[in-house]
């Protein structure tokens, strides 16, 4: 039988844009924050294993093999150290990894570390980073990037399902707010359905970037990072760390086709449904007992769709779940308390990391005033690699 | 004499493949059947028909991108998903004046594009 695996330490960086800054640097202030969350600095000696996620430092920052740079950093050698790459998906996959690796006894504390800093280039140039992701010759070489692939999904889902732009920026605002209120957002700027929808000058405010989507509907460049340090509860070692334990309940990941027009049908997310299926299988609880989730909003479609992939809305409902304010803060079923990507922003190699982060304070109790959701049990994160073909979806519990 | 400049200078073409064992139709192209497991040398093709894909489709959906990467002088691109007769989908470029409409008949032909740096790359074009 497994070891029960918990979250001891939890360290976040204000994310926004850290251009000035060596990317080893940003993620080893988030590994500083977590070590003093925890407890103490002194406690690195305690890391039987480190993994590092990041999607794409070679390419935004000409740095590589960061998992030794993050150690080197840090003086914790001779740990064992890996970086992790699945895209947007690196940092849930890191953790993943962090719970395998004391699941299997190889371990008995993990340190997990997500980290990029994407601001180095230009806007443009980050787009199209972030596009290497999708399939070379299918995809990529057709110009297509992933604002282009979310264009075309929300357009679909519009069709078929009667989703409005409006919808679209009730997500926006819910987000902001919620962004508004968390001290490591990047956007901390409420916005108003009036600005950004309703108003007479909203079409020059909220752009379109690839249409239906406008530039309130996709999540800023951002650069940032996120830390944790998982414990086998079992251990002896639990005992060095003054936090409680957060239970990792369930954790698991599924992929789809890496091309999105060779899915049957495009607006379908298998692999969000078959992780969400296996965690809670995990956990040993559905849909309905989770509290809050915080879900990979690159572009606020997704917040809709993999908010019904995961069993929480009927398909084709969420967007009114919205209108009528269920997943607001204080409604039935927060989501994105965060800000998520689109407010709180998305570092790809540190968000999957971020995500979980914010379930810890929230289960701990510990998120700002106005911010924190009424005595919550299990948090749910889903963080999306690619245009949904690598997704981790992790439940965490408050036991 | 063998001319370098003109030699491979033909109408650009964009591979589907058919795995000659079952039929299954792949774009692009796979290293191993779905359906029958067979295996795809991808320096011979060996055991599998590669054919043009191209001509009628339908529109499946469709956006107008404004935020174009690097490389790309344009002010914006539209992008489509198609579905063609034979049930194969792709996405590539449309172009046209106005707006596309979801379910209407185009047709898919092959041009080279050189926006980003490197070697030109084949691109679909519905229109």
């Amino acid at each position: 039988m497994a070891p029960r695996i918990g979250i001891v330490g939890a360290g976040h960086c204000r994310f926004g844009n850290s251009s000035d800054y060596d990317v080893v640097d940003v993620i080893a202030y988030s590994v500083n924050a977590a070590f003093r969350d925890a407890g103490g600095l002194n406690l690195r000696k305690e890391v039987d294993q480190v993994f590092v996620a990041n999607m794409a430092a070679g390419l935004f920052n000409r740095e590589t093999a960061l998992a030794s740079a993050v150690i080197s950093r840090m003086d914790m050698e001779p740990c064992p150290a890996e970086l992790v790459e699945n895209g947007p998906a690196s940092g849930a996959s890191a953790v993943k990894l962090g719970y395998m690796a004391i699941a299997s006894g190889m371990a008995d504390v993990v340190l997990v570390a997500g980290g990029e800093v994407m601001r180095s280039v230009t806007g443009w140039e980050s787009t199209d980073i972030v596009a290497t992701m999708a399939h070379k010759e299918a995809e990529y070489n057709m110009g297509l990037t992933l604002p282009g692939f979310a264009g075309m999904f929300t357009r679909l889902y519009m069709e078929r399902y009667g989703l409005t732009e409006r919808d679209l920026a009730l997500v926006a605002v819910k987000d902001h707010d919620n962004a508004a209120k968390n001290t490591y957002a990047h956007v901390q700027i409420p916005v108003t359905i009036d600005a950004i929808a309703d108003g007479p000058n909203a079409d020059v405010v909220n752009n379109y970037v690839a249409e239906p989507l406008r530039m309130y509907s996709t999540c800023p460049v951002t650069d940032g990072s996120a830390a944790l340090i998982l414990v086998n509860m079992d251990s002896p070692k639990a005992k060095l760390f003054k936090k409680k334990p957060i239970r990792i309940a369930g954790i698991a990941s599924a992929t789809d086709t890496h091309c999105v027009h060779n899915r049957k049908d495009p607006l379908v997310l298998d692999a969000v449904r078959l992780s969400a299926e296996k965690a809670y299988t995990m956990a040993g609880i559905g849909p309905k007992d989770i509290s809050f989730a915080e879900l990979h909003d690159a572009f606020v479609i997704f917040e809709l769709i993999v908010s019904e992939e995961v069993g929480f809305f009927e398909r084709g409902t969420s967007f009114l779940a919205v209108r009528k304010h269920e997943t607001d803060l204080n409604g039935r079923l927060p989501i994105n308390t965060s800000g998520g990507l689109k407010a709180k922003g998305h570092p790809v190699g540190a968000t999957g990391v971020s995500q979980i982060f914010e379930l810890v304070r929230q289960l701990r109790g510990e998120a700002e005033e106005g911010r924190q959701v009424k005595d919550p049990r299990y948090g749910m994160a889903v963080n999306f690699g690619g245009f949904g073909n690598n997704v981790v979806t992790t439940i965490l519990a408050r036991d | 004499m063998v001319d370098f400049s003109v030699y491979g200078e033909q109408t650009p073409h964009i591979s589907a493949f058919r795995c000659e064992k079952c039929g299954t139709l792949y774009y692009p192209a796979p290293m191993v059947c779905r359906k029958c497991d067979s295996i795809r040398d991808p320096t011979t093709n060996k055991g599998w028909e590669e054919f043009d894909l191209e001509g009628p489709c339908t529109l499946l959906t469709w956006t107008r991108v404004w935020n174009l990467p690097e490389g790309f002088n344009r002010k914006f691109l539209m992008f489509g998903m198609v579905e063609f007769e034979n049930g194969l989908r792709a996405s590539g470029r449309v172009e046209m004046v106005g707006d596309p409409q979801i379910g209407m008949k185009l047709t898919a032909t092959t041009i080279e594009a050189d926006e980003r740096p490197g070697k030109p790359v084949k691109v679909f074009v519905f229109s």
